[in-house]
């Protein structure tokens, strides 16, 4: 049965790209500078950030906007593929009530436009980490391993939000409130060492924040990632995902009168 | 090959009274069970479609056809029952699903067509031709919001017949639209039924139905009436009588009307015979007051004679909706001599075929004596109603063919 659905999601790779892209592309229509503000609105971020961090809060980490950045980009993919994925489901009522496909597509190619825009972020990224002539070593390989187990948690998560999003609409509110206490319990803008041990503990049971300084590790300061973590991260997404597709499944039949 | 089987296929949707659209409302609702009603749109539906078939589904509004039409589309699921597709579905259920008003003609046919189910490439090389059809070459880069809506369903339109269906389902939204638009739509199906394409359709035009499908189902209430061929199927609905037809009482209730109207503009004459009532019967002796046209009906005017009347004459007139006299005819004038009438009876006009192509017809009866001097005279009180079966156009038809003789257009020598 797994098998079927890849298959069949494979026959749709080009609808999924398509709901993907023209996603992203409707966010920029309208605007003069277009695509540009994919690059620009990062950068203009990481002004605000660093001016606040660096120079009120003196933080002393080294490539310190580096990590700030990745972090960022980071959180922000997760951010954005739960909150556009959380819609994915309502906001194409017309198309549900009209057409078959597999509805997960919808969600994966929410997911997907989350995608594209953290990759024109990652450009600005790569270009900073050349401007500051950042070391790399054979770790950076760990990173792409740590996006995909990032975009599954968030497929996984936006799975389950966009099915209970249809019965509830309070949840995409809910999300948005527990995205923005997130944000501050998860280190993206200090490092974890601020917590006392016991409580890091806690901290690490989020993926997410495992994710992040796992990456800053590989990517930024040329560290492996400990077995220990990759098999939770890859345990958790698993989890997710599978949480995910369970509940989907369940609730979709109604999708068509629900909506 | 089996390309559509539906066994006892049963679709409820509950109609709650209020709805829990948010976790407040279901929490604070938790200790009082929800109120809905179960309202059953189809019942225990059971039909197949053969590969290549046609098959038409008809009824009147609220019969469930839309229903059933998203159940095979797999957009509803069934309640309880099986149903299986053994093919690829196209629904035409919509024009212009997934349209973004943002977006410029050539990224919605992208997307349109992507979502119809068209290859990347095959879109490519056709974007040309979509357009060109749609009439739309100039407007390739202009936003869909800035097209008016004509040109909305034109581009929609020639992006979704680009599509290769394997089981097309089309609505009866396609009927929207102008004329043109109308016989192109019906080009397309005819087309997609010679390359042997499976085609359920789903109209109010009978007269499409019954060109384009070699079966028919019909719907009445959720409840599967009749399937079987168009023809019979058609006959089934036009002819229903009291059953299914939804102007079932149009008889009764005109009759009646005149009966307790004593309205001189209406109704006039001295009563020394009434008319108590006009039927009509369709080919199969039911009564009805709708006809498919080219179809026989008999009309029967009933009468009551207060006193033994010599020689009397009965008439009828035949008028258009807006009450144009167009036909009348009296048992003189057919040399029926009638001696007298006593008590009460009946006269049948019957009517072979009926000559008229669609529309309302209203008509009027009378009885009056030899000198013209009126009985009973019931002015435009009966109506019936004429659906089309054939393509010809206008009020009437008029017996013809045409004669192409090759010899007359020879070149002069």
């Amino acid at each position: 049965m797994i098998v079927d659905h890849l298959k069949s999601l494979y026959g749709y790779r080009e609808l999924i790209w398509q709901l993907a892209w023209s996603e992203f592309k409707l966010r920029y229509k309208n605007s003069v500078l277009g695509y540009f503000w994919s690059l620009l609105e990062p950068l203009l971020m990481l002004t605000v950030l660093y001016v606040v961090f660096s120079n009120l809060m003196r933080v002393q980490v080294e490539y310190f906007q580096l990590f700030l950045l990745l972090g960022i980009i980071l959180w922000n993919f997760v951010t954005r593929a739960t909150t556009i994925g959380t819609i994915a489901i309502i906001g194409k009522a017309d198309m549900i009530k009209k057409v078959y496909f597999p509805r997960d597509i919808f969600v994966i190619s929410a997911c997907l436009t989350a995608l594209i825009m953290s990759f024109f972020e990652a450009i600005i990224f790569i270009l900073f980490m050349l401007a500051y002539r950042v070391p790399i070593s054979i770790n950076l390989l760990y990173a792409p391993i740590l996006l995909i187990f990032l975009f599954v948690l968030s497929l996984g998560l936006s799975l389950i939000l966009s099915a209970l999003n249809v019965f509830f609409r309070d949840v995409q509110f809910i999300w948005q409130v527990i995205l923005q206490a997130g944000f501050f319990v998860t280190p993206i803008i200090y490092t974890i060492d601020i917590f006392p041990a016991d409580l890091q503990k806690i901290v690490l049971l989020n993926p997410v924040a495992r994710m992040i300084i796992s990456a800053r590790d590989s990517i930024i300061y040329s560290l492996p990632v400990s077995t220990n973590d990759m098999a939770f991260m890859l345990a958790t997404s698993f989890i997710f995902l599978v949480v995910g597709y369970i509940v989907f499944f369940r609730l979709e039949p109604k999708f068509g009168e629900e909506i | 090959m089996r390309v559509i089987e539906i066994e006892h296929m049963y679709k409820s949707f509950r109609i709650p009274h209020e709805k829990r659209n948010t976790l407040f409302e279901s929490m604070t609702g938790v200790f009082k069970p929800p109120s809905y009603e179960t309202f059953n749109a189809l019942n225990d539906i059971n039909f197949s479609v053969e590969e290549g078939e046609a098959i038409g589904i008809i009824g009147e509004n609220g019969s469930g056809k839309s229903t059933l039409l998203k159940i095979i589309a797999h957009i509803l699921n069934p309640t309880d029952g099986n149903v299986k597709i053994n093919k690829k579905v196209t629904p035409f259920l919509e024009l212009g699903v997934g349209f973004h008003p943002e977006m410029t003609a050539v990224e919605n046919i992208k997307t349109y067509g992507t979502i119809m189910g068209m290859s990347k490439r095959n879109l490519k090389s056709r974007t040309d031709d979509i357009l060109e059809f749609a009439g739309l070459e100039k407007f390739r880069d202009a936003k869909l919001k800035n097209f008016s809506s004509g040109m909305q369903v034109r581009l929609a339109f020639s992006t979704a017949i680009q599509t290769d269906p394997e089981i097309l389902l089309m609505d009866e939204v396609l009927a929207v639209g102008d004329m043109e638009f109308q016989r192109k739509c019906l080009d397309v199906l005819n087309n997609y039924r010679k390359e042997g394409v499976t085609i359920v359709f789903v109209s109010h035009d009978l007269s499409s139905v019954r060109r384009f499908c070699d079966r028919t189902l019909l719907l009445h209430k959720g409840e599967q009436v009749a399937i079987g061929e168009t023809g019979d199927v058609i006959d089934k609905y036009v002819y229903s009588g009291g059953e299914i037809s939804p102007d079932v009482n149009e008889i009764e209730k005109d009759s009646s009307q005149t009966d307790d109207d004593s309205n001189e503009s209406v109704r006039w004459g001295n009563k020394k015979v009434e008319i108590t009532g006009v039927k009509f019967y369709d080919k199969f002796g039911n009564g009805s007051t709708r006809f498919n046209s080219f179809d026989s009906m008999k009309i029967r005017i009933l009468y009551k004679s207060h006193q033994k009347i010599l020689d009397p004459v009965f008439g009828i007139a035949l008028y258009s909706e807006n009450g144009e006299y167009l036909f009348g005819t009296n048992t003189e004038l057919k040399k029926l001599f009638i001696n007298y009438v006593e008590g009460e009876g009946y006269i049948d006009l019957d009517v072979d075929r009926i000559p008229m192509l669609m529309g309302k017809f209203l008509l009027t009866v009378a009885i009056h004596a030899h000198d013209q001097k009126p009985y009973d005279w019931h002015d435009k009180q009966y109506s019936f109603d004429v659906i089309p079966s054939g393509r010809d156009a206008g009020l009437f038809e008029i017996p013809c063919q045409w004669n192409y003789d090759n010899m007359v257009t020879r070149a002069r020598d």
